[in-house]
């Protein structure tokens, strides 16, 4: 069989207007989403967020409180999940204990009736694809936790659907391991075409792998854009302090025409206004240390920690902590005094009380 | 707290350390091991001492039952066949007639089958009355069993896994829409079966008009309350009524009434233990198998039996020794062709002779037979660790 016959054209997928409650709690308010064809979409969020509700009722196994959604030119809302054509990774794995790894990998094509050596084909095909050739036989109680997470991955794969989604699959798996299959998942997503619907919490993953992130929190949509815009451009405070590691930088003040004051400083910063409560964000790769100057953004040292290729210098800065990245020969005893100096055009500033950008 | 206090050698130790800390974590102390055997060993003989009795009885007579007791054969008394014998004496129960009913048994059993087609005269066996009963036993604890677990387990999963909302207010019309057919049937003169389909229609229609308008609900717990119940009810309460109802269709003394009164006895039980079997099942793994396209029965068969097996086959084995041993009901629904071993251990203590304790043994000894080996076939089931490797990382 041909590689290219059984690769199915990405479809888009969307939610709109997707509401879920369960009693009187809302957990999903007015989703709206439009994924593309062959798109990697991961939603970001923190547990409680929704972002698990919004795949479960993608997947069916939810049913949306208002709201339609579609797959390709479907309206799916009201259809069963084995007639929407996904699979779904689960964050445990699922795998059938009672069944071999073939067995498990060719489930869904065994339910499908398929003929036996077809199916015995695709099996071997699948198992190729994620390298457990050699594990056939075994159970999933013999397998270690990444080969199960690929047995889980095989099942997924064999029948090739219109839209993968994937709840997240790597949390189970030791640090290395996720990096490894972090570059495995994007490669096999990029070989697919298959639009693939991701759900985390870990923002690495998220701007790994993702062509394009939704931030949720609270049921509410925060930000759906590329990881390079969600990084260096976040629609409001929310996004700015869940993404990017250490967190971007907060400094509680108030903005005064075209200045930030806080702390006896006062900092330039692009955008006019009177706010009286508002939060000035830097992350710590745009600060640079000084020299103490009149004015300047001022603190004391508080820890330096060396990362590896850079040192994490964490200052106090009247009630708030500052990180700055210094080069990794940078020495300094706590408690000295040190100015920062921050990039103009990549400050940020929010409203404190809404988090919504100012610049 | 100084480190002296820790002792790691052996030698070390006082005897009273000794005596009663564990040498090693994970183990038991000397006293422990010793508390715990001799309390095994007593529950064990307490357990066991009934078996060997009623074995040891089987081979007494007459005098050496009212002499007795006497504990050890051959030294205590000299053991006779008087018992056993008492079992095949019956020229209907010797080993020729054992084979020959059954070889009726069988013919019967083929007539039966192609009597749509050609119609045969049935065979009457000899009847062996230990024997017959044996096989009434076996008929009906293992198709009550059946039908039980079946029933019982399936109702268990949905109950499990769909949330059900049945409308109070049309539960009420269910019942007065029945007494209501029932009443008419019975003083108005109407035919019961037009009776109740008029009530069934009516109920449907009015389910689907008014019930829109009722709006508390009762839940899955209220449905399981429902059905266990039934089981806290004193089956001496039902028996009479159950009585006429099988009269009333007769259906008294057939093997099918017992198996369906028993079924509906146990019903309560299969459905609890196994509804807490099936919840405790991880459900990623049935939602797995939904988006892979199983239907509900699918996953019901495939995935979720399978890993429920432990528990099922022990709610099996329970189901079946309660069955088995089954005496009000058997008592009450059988009189002659459908009576069960219970009712023939009860014949022997009855008549102008006493109780004959030792024929009453040699029925009980055969009774146990079947119920051990099940045992023994379903302890293999019954082990732990299916769901290894299903969830966890």
């Amino acid at each position: 069989m041909a590689d290219g016959a059984m690769i199915k054209p990405g479809v888009p997928v969307s939610f709109n207007k997707v509401q879920k409650s369960f009693g009187s709690v809302r957990v999903l308010e007015e989703l709206n989403l439009q994924v593309q064809p062959g798109e990697f979409l991961v939603l970001l969020g923190a547990s409680g967020s929704g972002k698990t509700t919004a795949l479960r009722i993608l997947s069916g196994l939810e049913t949306a409180s208002a709201g339609r959604v579609t797959i390709g030119d479907r309206d799916v809302t009201d259809i069963l999940p084995k007639y929407r054509d996904i699979s779904m990774v689960f964050q445990s794995y699922a795998l059938y204990p009672h069944k071999t790894v073939a067995e498990n990998i060719g489930f869904p094509l065994k339910v499908r009736k398929v003929p036996r050596a077809e199916m015995q084909a695709a099996i071997k095909d699948a198992a190729a694809q994620v390298q457990l050739d050699h594990l056939l036989g075994r159970y999933p109680r013999e397998l270690s936790g990444g080969q199960r997470q690929r047995v889980a991955l095989a099942r997924a794969i064999i029948r090739r659907p219109s839209v993968f989604l994937m709840d997240e699959p790597l949390s189970n798996l030791d640090a290395k391991l996720r990096g490894h299959m972090r570059a495995e998942l994007k490669h096999m997503q990029q070989s697919f075409g298959i639009t693939t619907i991701y759900v985390t919490h870990d923002q690495i993953e998220a701007m790994t792998l993702a062509h394009r992130i939704a931030i949720l929190e609270k049921g509410v949509l925060q930000q759906l854009d590329t990881p390079e815009q969600i990084y260096n451009n976040p629609a409001n405070l929310f996004v700015a302090q869940f993404i990017g590691s250490p967190p971007m930088n907060i400094v509680k003040g108030s903005l005064d025409s075209s200045t930030f004051q806080a702390h006896g400083a006062a900092v330039a910063v692009p955008v006019q206004g009177r706010v009286d409560s508002a939060v000035l964000g830097v992350r710590p790769e745009d600060c640079t240390l000084a020299a103490p100057a009149p004015g300047g953004l001022t603190g004391e040292i508080y820890t330096t920690e060396l990362i590896g290729d850079h040192t994490l210098v964490t200052l106090k800065i009247g009630g708030d902590f500052l990180a700055v990245k210094a080069s990794k020969d940078f020495r300094a005893a706590p408690g000295q005094v040190a100015g920062v100096g921050v990039a103009r055009e990549r400050l940020f500033v929010f409203d404190a009380a809404s988090g919504a950008r100012l610049t | 707290m100084s480190q002296a206090n820790f002792k790691f050698e052996k030698s070390d130790r006082s005897l009273m350390e000794r005596l009663f800390e564990p040498p090693a974590p994970g183990k038991m102390s000397f006293t422990g091991n010793l508390v715990a055997y001799a309390l095994l060993l007593f529950w064990s003989a307490f357990v066991l001492f009934p078996i060997y009795w009623v074995i040891i009885t089987s081979f007494k007579d007459a005098k050496i039952v009212n002499e007795g007791p006497y504990y050890i054969p051959f030294y205590d008394f000299q053991p006779t066949l008087d018992g056993w014998r008492a079992l095949t004496i019956d020229p209907d129960c010797g080993p020729y007639a054992f084979v020959h009913q059954i070889g009726v048994n069988l013919y019967n059993a083929f007539a039966y089958l192609v009597s749509p087609l050609v119609t045969i005269d049935r065979m009457q066996p000899a009847i062996c009355k230990v024997l017959l009963a044996y096989q009434n036993s076996l008929i009906i604890s293992i198709f009550a069993t059946a039908l039980c677990m079946i029933v019982g387990s399936m109702a268990a999963y949905a109950l499990a896994r769909v949330a059900y909302a049945p409308k109070f207010g049309n539960i009420v019309m269910f019942v007065i829409l029945a007494l209501g057919s029932i009443l008419t049937s019975t003083y108005a003169g109407v035919h019961w079966a037009l009776a109740t389909v008029a009530a069934l229609a009516l109920f449907f229609l009015l389910a689907r008009s008014l019930g829109r308008f009722f709006k508390s609900t009762l839940g899955n717990n209220d449905i399981l309350f429902w059905i266990i119940s039934q089981r806290i009810l004193p089956p001496i309460v039902v028996v009479i009524p159950i009585y006429m109802m099988f009269q009333a269709v007769g259906l008294v003394d057939s093997h099918l009434a017992l198996i369906l009164v028993y079924a509906v006895a146990n019903l309560p039980i299969v459905v609890w233990l196994m509804y807490d079997f099936f919840r405790s099942l991880p459900i990623e793994l049935e939602e797995s198998a939904q988006l892979d396209g199983a239907t509900r029965f699918g996953i019901f068969w495939d995935i979720v039996l399978p890993l429920t097996r432990p528990g099922f086959a022990a709610t099996t084995l329970l189901t079946l020794i309660l069955n088995w041993n089954e005496y009000l009901f058997a008592v009450f629904l059988s009189t002659a062709k459908a009576q069960t071993m219970p009712i023939m251990i009860q014949a022997k203590n009855a008549g102008e002779r006493g109780t004959l304790w030792w024929e009453m043994s040699a029925i009980i000894v055969v009774m146990i037979i079947p119920v051990i080996l099940m045992a023994i076939f379903l302890q293999r089931f019954i082990a732990k660790g299916v769901l290894l490797g299903a969830v966890k990382g």
